[in-house]
């Protein structure tokens, strides 16, 4: 019998997250590659409807994971539930997305198999029968290539963006199977409560079409002025990193990055932002990126389609008085 | 800083040294050494060595030194007689000695190296590894070094000084407390120590309330601007040691370029520029971006890359600068009383024995219960009848000898080696640094430095301040206080042309125009602690105090 | 309330970076060390708990001999004691090995509620405290930004994605993980740096903590630099004709404004 390959895939209050089908991408690519059946769960109450959209994809088999104590997710429950579905179907590899959620659980879920979760993996790709995942360290500065050892199944997560959610393959025609877990009240050790909004957003990024985002370059708050100018300018929202949240110079509903907003413009104006990975996460899906950083090296240049090392406290200024003399966009 | 008032713990030592660098280590482990010779013996030792507080300033042991560095091992020896078997870092013995005179465009080596720049049996050092070096061994020997504080006032009861106050922690721009806020201790010793490098604060403080410069030469200074390069095998041998003169300085000025050869492929190299020039618009990283570009040296760095960036001034001054270094309850030792080989400009020799004497004075003074400036003054005693006394007489007129530029100075300085060092006068005098400027007025044709560095070879000065790896709390008061901002926006746009702009090493002090008006912006996060603000400012209105504790630059293997 | 804090030591935020030759870790003498961030933010939210509630704070820390600085800062910070696995090839083991080696110098300390930052700046693979709780068969909660005790429960606001967040209650004893900037983290003070010279740090080996039976599943190949996924076109010159250059760009090339 061939390898299997398992997606667990993630849906929250009712809705699909997308970033399960860009793990199905990564699915596609290695079942072709090792001629392995790809199976994707799909974990709740009841994810008939959200999980419509794999019915269309190209895979072999679609497992609705069911069960009462699977809304609302806890760890406990995912884990007990995944590992009985891991033990049945015995796959070679396991994929996720690297959402919060599955940080939560999916390392659980892989000790429980005595194997580590290679995770936030941002490619993958074979040598030799071999599948090699990449993956980043020291925030962002280097790459590692890891390779699974030992005994399967082996556990891998992947960052959002790190595959096109748009390259998933169509025409498959999935067994749809329900798979329900023995569970009880028991083993779920933690009550989670509604979630919520800290506070109303006053703006929804993820609709901006242009953003200028700061950095600790920008030093001081009373230098977002000419931030704000220069986005006045542009169109674009503000939006900042992790620190400038921290300090309370910007609102935290501003936050572009792992912690904040996840965003996609058609222009991302970085200033000062050195481009940890915790923020480019947030913003490397942009479609044009421009950054504006001191440090030649700085690691935001690596995600950048144009950049100036360079001063922003020169920089601003001067794009600001481009503009003005030229007229907004 | 608020005005509320500050409930400060007290805490007591016998001695407390301001400043880990070679000086205060070498008091430190000395002290500790003659505690443990007094013990063996048999004797109570007057003090213990847990009760001799170390304070430093950077975050980490050796992270605000920086020196060229090529060692004397003299102090060493005398400290650790087998520093080698102890495995001190030192990098490399000198291998090869050269002087270059550097034209534009060529260089011409001297036929004989000259005497001063002769350094067969000196080593090539990292003095930032030696100190971390120096600090774990005072830590081994029981002494309380504490890192990430710094010396922010003199505690000073009936003419005598009774300690210092340490900086307060977590107190945001406005001068309110944070969440985290940690008010400084009042650190009170029988002995305190000033052992903070070239132009201490502290020592800055005692010298003027004490008038401990009365009779003495101002005390004149040199920046050094260093990087720290890894270039391609085979350009520079490990131990090779090469001055040059000449350009980029000009000759009406003092200064000079370094180039070392490191282990693994590394060379360190800098610019030295005495800090008594008279265009205010001459900028000295400038000056070392040009160094860089010079055929010689491009060669050696060409296809390297740059690895760390620092600056930090160098007492130039000599022996007749040296102030009066005792008072009752305090000693000044190392730079900070400007003990620096002028003519070779070696200090770290120097900064070791003064710390050791330094002990030695206290041990004597605590075992008689004596601190008084009587007692103390065999500080002075001491170093008199030492070779460093010997050195610095050698010498003594050097440098004043370049208060007029390069050829008369080497006129001076050939004679005085002729003449154990008097030369034409038995004392040259010489005038304070900031005084040698020349108003805009008076220099026609002067322009302001135009460089554009290539990102390459040559760099911006933000950009190497990333190199030196300076960190700041950046919700902090400014540690740079300027008295009187409205003159950088008036007068000194006029007569200087705002020279902090060009000697700052760091980019900090910035002018920036809004509307027609000038202001005076500070990026005090950028500092690397070189003091040169507080030296070379025209009109004397910087004051340099230390920011919070573990802010400033990280100069790893500097 | 007896509480354990893992903390790590990764290189300096502005070290500069070079790899080893085998390509398996960074050149160690190269560079310094810092406490890795998050974790520090796990310190002061376990010394203020303990402030609160009473008890004991002790660093757990994996790593060579330089790992001390980062125990005795925590020390210093008002931490009791300290365990540290010493092992010099620590970077070798996978991160179930990591968090399993930890797990095992916890066992015997019966805490009753262990912290740790949410991921950290080196290998940054994001599950020590998660595969903690695992190995201990504690629940756990993750990015948590707000801890409320209340007798053997605890009250936890975990942060979720894109702005929402959730209380979650579960009993003691439990391992969170801490999201960065909950808390302003302490200055170490001279006193508490000098009562940490006489504070106890058990040193304990690998073979003491992980067992030997459980061997690394994953496998770090090669660290390298990475090549660049996009070209980036480097805007030069002076400010205002860089400005210029980029705004003309921005206009007919990427066509976005």
């Amino acid at each position: 019998m061939a390898d299997t390959i398992l997606i667990i895939a993630e849906q929250r209050q009712g809705k699909l997250n997308r970033a399960s089908l860009e793990t199905l991408v990564a699915g596609q690519q290695l079942a072709e590659a090792h001629g392995a059946r790809l199976a994707v769960a799909l974990p709740g109450k009841s994810v008939a409807e959200q999980a419509t959209e794999f019915t269309t994809k190209k895979l072999d088999e679609l497992y609705l994971v069911e069960h009462d104590l699977l809304e609302p997710y806890t760890p406990d429950g995912f884990t007990v539930a995944l590992r009985q579905l891991i033990e049945q179907l015995q796959p070679a590899l396991v994929l996720f997305p690297h959402t919060y959620q599955v940080r939560d659980f999916a390392p659980k879920l892989a000790a429980g198999f005595r194997r580590s979760l290679i995770s936030d993996c941002i490619s993958l790709r074979l040598e030799g029968g071999q599948t090699v995942f990449t993956r980043l360290m020291f925030q962002g500065k280097t790459n590692a290539d890891v390779i699974p050892v030992g005994t399967p199944p082996v556990f891998v997560s992947f960052q959002a963006g790190a595959f096109r959610a748009d390259a998933v393959k169509d025409g498959g025609k999935p067994e749809v199977k329900k798979f329900a877990p023995t569970l009880s009240a028991g083993q779920i050790r933690s009550k989670p409560e509604e979630p919520f909004r800290e506070a109303k957003q006053a703006v929804d990024l993820t609709q901006a079409e242009r953003i200028v985002a700061v950095g600790r370059g920008i030093k001081e708050p009373q230098n977002l002025e000419m931030v704000k100018k220069l986005a006045a300018l542009l169109g674009a929202e503000l939006a900042a990193s992790r620190p400038i949240c921290d300090e309370g110079w910007l609102p935290m509903e501003r936050q572009i990055g792992s912690s904040g907003q996840t965003v996609a413009p058609k222009l991302y104006l970085a200033l000062g932002i050195s481009g940890a990975i915790q923020h480019v996460v947030g913003m490397k899906g942009s479609r044009t990126v421009v950054a504006v950083n001191k440090d030649a090296n700085a690691p935001i240049f690596e995600v950048a389609d144009y950049g100036i090392v360079g001063d922003l406290f020169e920089i601003v200024p001067a794009l600001i008085e481009t503009l003005e003399k030229g007229g907004a966009p | 800083m608020p005005e509320e008032r500050i409930e400060r713990e007290q805490l007591e030592a016998d001695v407390v040294i301001v400043g880990a660098g070679p000086a205060g280590l070498a008091c430190a482990l000395r002290l500790a050494q003659l505690i443990q010779e007094h013990t063996i013996q048999g004797g109570d030792a007057p003090l213990t060595a847990e009760s001799i507080y170390v304070l430093e300033k950077a975050d980490e042991l050796g992270m605000h030194s920086l020196s060229g560095a090529v060692m004397n091992p003299l102090g060493l020896r005398e400290l650790v007689p087998d520093f080698e078997k102890q495995g001190a870092p030192l990098d490399t013995p000198v291998t090869d000695d050269a002087a270059y005179f550097f034209t534009q465009k060529s260089a011409w080596r001297f036929p004989l190296t000259p005497p001063p720049l002769r350094n067969h049996g000196n080593y090539v050092v990292s003095l930032s590894r030696l100190v971390q070096w120096l600090g774990q061994r005072a830590e081994k020997a029981g002494v309380n070094v504490f890192t990430g504080f710094a010396g922010s006032a003199l505690l000073v009861e009936d003419g005598k000084v009774v300690g210092i106050q340490t900086d307060d922690k977590g107190v945001d721009k406005h001068g309110q407390r944070k969440a985290n806020f940690q008010p400084g201790y009042e650190l009170r010793a029988k002995v305190t120590v000033l052992a903070e490098g070239p132009r201490g604060s502290l020592t800055k403080q005692l010298v003027k309330q004490f008038s401990l410069d009365a009779g003495a030469n101002p005390q004149v200074y040199s920046i050094g601007v260093k990087e720290i390069w890894e270039v391609p095998e085979g350009r520079i041998q490990p131990g090779a040691v090469w001055h040059t003169m000449g350009y980029p300085v000009p000759t009406d000025m003092y200064g000079g370029g370094w180039i070392y050869g490191l282990q693994g492929n590394r060379v360190s190299l800098g610019l030295v520029v005495g800090l008594h020039y008279a265009n205010p618009l001459f900028d000295p990283h400038v000056a070392f971006q040009q160094y860089k570009l010079h055929p010689f040296v491009r060669r050696i760095l060409e296809g390297g890359k740059l690895v760390r960036y620092g600056a930090k001034t160098i007492p130039a001054g000599g022996y007749w600068a040296i102030p009066k270094t005792y008072v009752s309850g305090a000693l000044i030792i190392g730079d900070s009383g400007g003990y620096l080989d002028a003519q070779k400009l070696k200090g770290i020799h120097m900064a070791l024995k003064t710390g050791m004497l330094a002990a030695e004075t206290i041990y004597e003074a605590l075992r008689r219960g004596d601190t008084s400036e009587a007692k103390l003054k065999s500080f002075h005693d001491r170093v008199e009848q030492s070779w460093v006394k010997k050195q610095l007489w050698q010498v003594r007129n050097f440098h004043q000898g370049f208060e007029h530029g390069l050829w008369r100075g080497l006129f001076h300085a050939a004679l005085q080696q002729v003449t154990g060092g008097r030369g034409l006068y038995s004392r040259y005098p010489n005038r304070a640094g900031h005084e040698h400027y020349k108003k805009l007025a008076q220099l026609p044709g002067v322009e302001r430095p135009s460089f554009k560095p290539d990102g390459r070879l040559t760099f911006d000065k933000v950009t190497d301040v990333f190199y030196a790896g300076t960190r700041h709390e950046e919700d902090q008061p400014a540690h740079l206080l300027v008295a009187d901002t409205n003159i950088c926006a008036t007068r000194c746009v006029e007569e200087y042309g705002n020279p902090c702009q060009y000697f700052c090493p760091a980019a900090v002090y910035e002018i920036v125009t809004e509307g027609d008006r000038k202001r005076l912006k500070l990026n005090a996060s950028n500092c690397v602690h070189c003091k040169t603000c507080d030296i070379a400012d025209p009109y004397e209105i910087i004051t340099w105090v230390p920011p919070e504790g573990g802010g400033g630059p990280h100069y790893e293997g500097m | 309330m007896k509480i354990g804090v893992c903390m790590k030591q990764v290189p300096a935020k502005d070290a500069p970076l070079r790899i080893n030759d085998a390509g398996t870790w960074v050149r160690e003498g190269d560079i310094s060390y810092e406490t890795c961030e998050p974790d520090n933010f796990a310190l002061e939210a376990a010394l203020q708990l303990k402030e609160k509630h009473g008890g004991e704070v002790v660093v757990l820390s994996l790593g060579p001999e330089r790992v001390r600085q980062v125990i005795k800062e925590g020390l210093a910070k008002g931490a009791e004691r300290a365990l540290h696995v010493r092992d010099d090839d620590f970077h070798s083991l996978d991160p179930l090995q990591m968090a399993a080696a930890l797990a095992g110098a916890a066992r015997e300390e019966n805490f009753d509620l262990i912290l740790t930052g949410l991921q950290s700046d080196d290998h940054g693979y994001g599950q020590t405290g998660v595969v903690v709780a695992e190995r201990l068969g504690w629940p756990h909660a993750t990015i948590i930004m707000e801890i409320q005790v209340d007798g053997s429960a605890l009250k936890v606001k975990r942060e979720l994605e894109a702005g929402w967040f959730q209380w979650i209650t579960l009993p003691l004893p439990a391992v969170l993980t801490i999201q960065s900037g909950i808390n302003k983290p302490r200055y170490a003070s001279l006193k508490g740096i000098m009562a940490a010279k006489k504070k106890e740090i058990r040193e304990l080996k690998r073979a003491d903590v992980l067992p030997a039976d459980l061997a690394a599943t994953m496998q770090t190949q090669k660290i390298y630099v990475p090549q660049k996924t996009k070209k980036t076109e480097f805007i030069e010159g002076a400010a205002k004709d860089a400005a210029a250059k980029l705004i003309e760009k921005l206009k007919h090339d990427a066509r976005v404004l």
